[in-house]
């Protein structure tokens, strides 16, 4: 007699914690078929060095997220998962989940709980030690091998942890896991693969729902999916009455954010989705099998590092003097020569977007020559000290006013200047993204249990 | 000559990673995708012409037959959000391919 098919459902309804709520038809329905788990996911590298450098946070509808994903999760005794919190995994994006998490279960009256969570940073001086013992750290997408100097000038570096950290949660009895940096797959991967779900068909389940409704069609974010899980195969099901997973959504699905359709990296190993078979079902779900996991020896981490560049103003010059305009170039060079002599041996730096030529695309536009009938120029500059960044940017805007232009008719000021000049976040680059071998995949991520609740 | 606008289903970009930006071109039948691969509008020398780029920047293009799509990733001048970057998330890199004609 064959046994008997057993499956594990996960629920997840946004792909990036807080940015837009979660649509609450969708997640009504999926959440009233009583999922196994809920899942979230935080955040990633993708908005920028900023977030992780600077500890800001990006989405304006985090405590609003967190309270409906805690309250209606509670009431149902559903475990809730969230990885990279805060939308860069810091030390810093965790705790405060975890304090948001604690205040929205005391003002519910949530009965007791148990939240586990786990931090991923990684300090500078270790990652240098490593280094300075001999050990080499490849970069990843075009990056040199990372040396001690910049390990040490990050400002803040995370590694991006596996299963392996939500696993140990669990394993202690955890209702609620608030990680740090991990990969996109392993939050949902880790209760799979808990449960003794092959490991290829685990990741590969992360990796179709990690963006919860972008996998399926027409296109709308943040709509609730269920993944199932079973010993064969993987199923995904919107909850959006107007949505499909269909097999070109979810195949299109599987290169997004990739640079190849066919392999995904994790610490771990690699899933490699070449023999993938994908089947339509029920008329809007989508079965996937065939995945496989090639286990990595030794074991190899991914870091992320963020380094400061100074305080950050930007300002706005718009030009409508066709005059100008042919002289876009003369007119930027007057403006960086200018600056360049008004503030000698002052470190900074500047940048200009002219949007209405190449300010999204810069040096790829193909239509660079084209001239525009006006264009509007954001100047960026940074500076070490927030007062030297603002009296930078407000000169270098100031000079488009005051262009010294070939043969130009106006004589009452060359750009339209009408804003104050504006202070940004602090400047960051990204300095790390490099790979380091770990011997066990738990030794960057310790794990800590409380009780929450009332 | 229709434009690429015409026959594709999905035009797009994104980072893959902080130092990449990935093109997805997706058909909505065999015989667009096909169309189009067969053209060369979007082979790897096409795409570094139009973005004026050497085909070293181009890290990897492939031909997804299972989706009927066309993937090519390039790397970034400057890793993504750094000063001078403006499209963090590399989303509005695809549009010069929107128009591309198609013969």
């Amino acid at each position: 007699m064959a046994a008997r098919r057993r499956e594990m459902r996960i629920m997840i309804s946004t792909g990036h914690l807080g940015t837009a709520p979660s649509g609450p038809e969708s997640f009504r329905a999926a959440i009233d078929t009583m999922p196994d788990y809920l899942v979230a996911d935080g955040g990633s590298s993708d908005p920028g060095p900023v977030y992780l450098g600077n500890n800001s946070v990006l989405g304006q509808f985090v405590e609003d997220e967190l309270e409906l994903f805690l309250v209606e999760s509670r009431k149902r005794g559903i475990p809730l998962i969230i990885g990279s919190a805060g939308d860069s995994g810091s030390n810093h994006g965790v705790d405060e989940t975890v304090r948001q998490l604690r205040e929205i279960a005391e003002r519910h009256r949530i009965p007791k709980f148990r939240i586990g969570w786990f931090h991923s940073e990684v300090p500078g001086a270790a990652v240098a030690a490593r280094i300075a013992g001999g050990e080499r750290l490849p970069g990843l997408g075009g990056f040199p091998d990372l040396t001690a100097e910049e390990a040490l000038a990050a400002t803040r570096i995370v590694a991006v942890a596996g299963v392996e950290p939500f696993i140990k949660l669990l394993d202690d009895g955890c209702d609620v896991i608030v990680g740090g940096r991990c990969g996109d797959v392993c939050f949902t991967a880790a209760p799979c693969i808990r449960a003794g779900y092959p490991a290829a068909l685990a990741y590969h389940m992360g990796k179709m729902i990690e963006c919860a409704s972008l996998v399926a069609e027409p296109f709308m974010g943040k709509e609730a999916i269920i993944g199932t899980i079973s010993d064969e195969d993987i199923l995904v099901t919107p909850f959006h009455p107007g949505q499909r997973v269909t097999v070109a959504s979810a195949a299109g699905h599987s290169m997004y954010e990739r640079e190849t359709p066919f392999f995904e990296h994790m610490l771990g190993g690699v899933l490699d989705m070449r023999e993938c078979r994908y089947e339509e079902v029920d008329g809007r779900s989508t079965r996937i099998s065939g995945a496989r996991f090639i286990p990595d020896d030794p074991l190899t981490v991914k870091l992320e590092g963020a380094r400061k560049v100074g305080e950050r103003y930007m300002g706005i010059a718009a030009i409508r003097d066709p005059q100008v305009i042919r002289h876009l170039d003369a007119a930027i060079e007057w403006s960086r020569s200018a600056s360049a002599r008004t503030f000698r041996g002052v470190e900074y730096e500047l940048h200009y977007h002219v949007f209405g030529r190449d300010g999204v695309l810069k040096d790829l536009e193909p239509r660079r020559d084209a001239v525009p009938h006006e264009v509007c120029i954001v100047i960026e500059g940074l500076a070490q000290t927030d007062t030297v960044a603002h009296k930078l940017v407000d000169f270098a805007t100031r000079m488009f006013f005051l262009a010294r232009i070939p043969d130009s008719k106006g004589s009452s000021g060359l750009a339209a200047c009408t804003k104050q000049t504006m202070r940004s976040s602090p400047g960051f680059v990204w300095n790390v993204n490099h790979t380091m071998t770990l011997r066990d995949p738990m030794e960057l991520f310790p794990t800590h249990v409380a009780e929450a609740g009332v | 000559m229709p434009r690429l606008h015409e026959l594709a289903k999905t035009i797009r970009s994104k980072n893959a990673g902080v130092n990449q930006v990935t093109f997805d071109v997706i058909f909505p039948t065999r015989e667009a995708y096909r169309r189009v691969v067969e053209s060369g509008v979007l082979g790897r020398e096409a795409v570094a012409r139009i973005y004026r780029i050497p085909p070293e920047r181009i890290s990897d293009h492939v031909q997804f037959d299972l989706a009927n799509a066309i993937k090519f990733t390039i790397y970034r001048e400057r890793p993504s959000g750094s000063p001078g970057d403006w499209d963090t998330l590399g989303c509005q890199f695809y549009g010069p391919l929107v128009d591309v004609d198609v013969p």
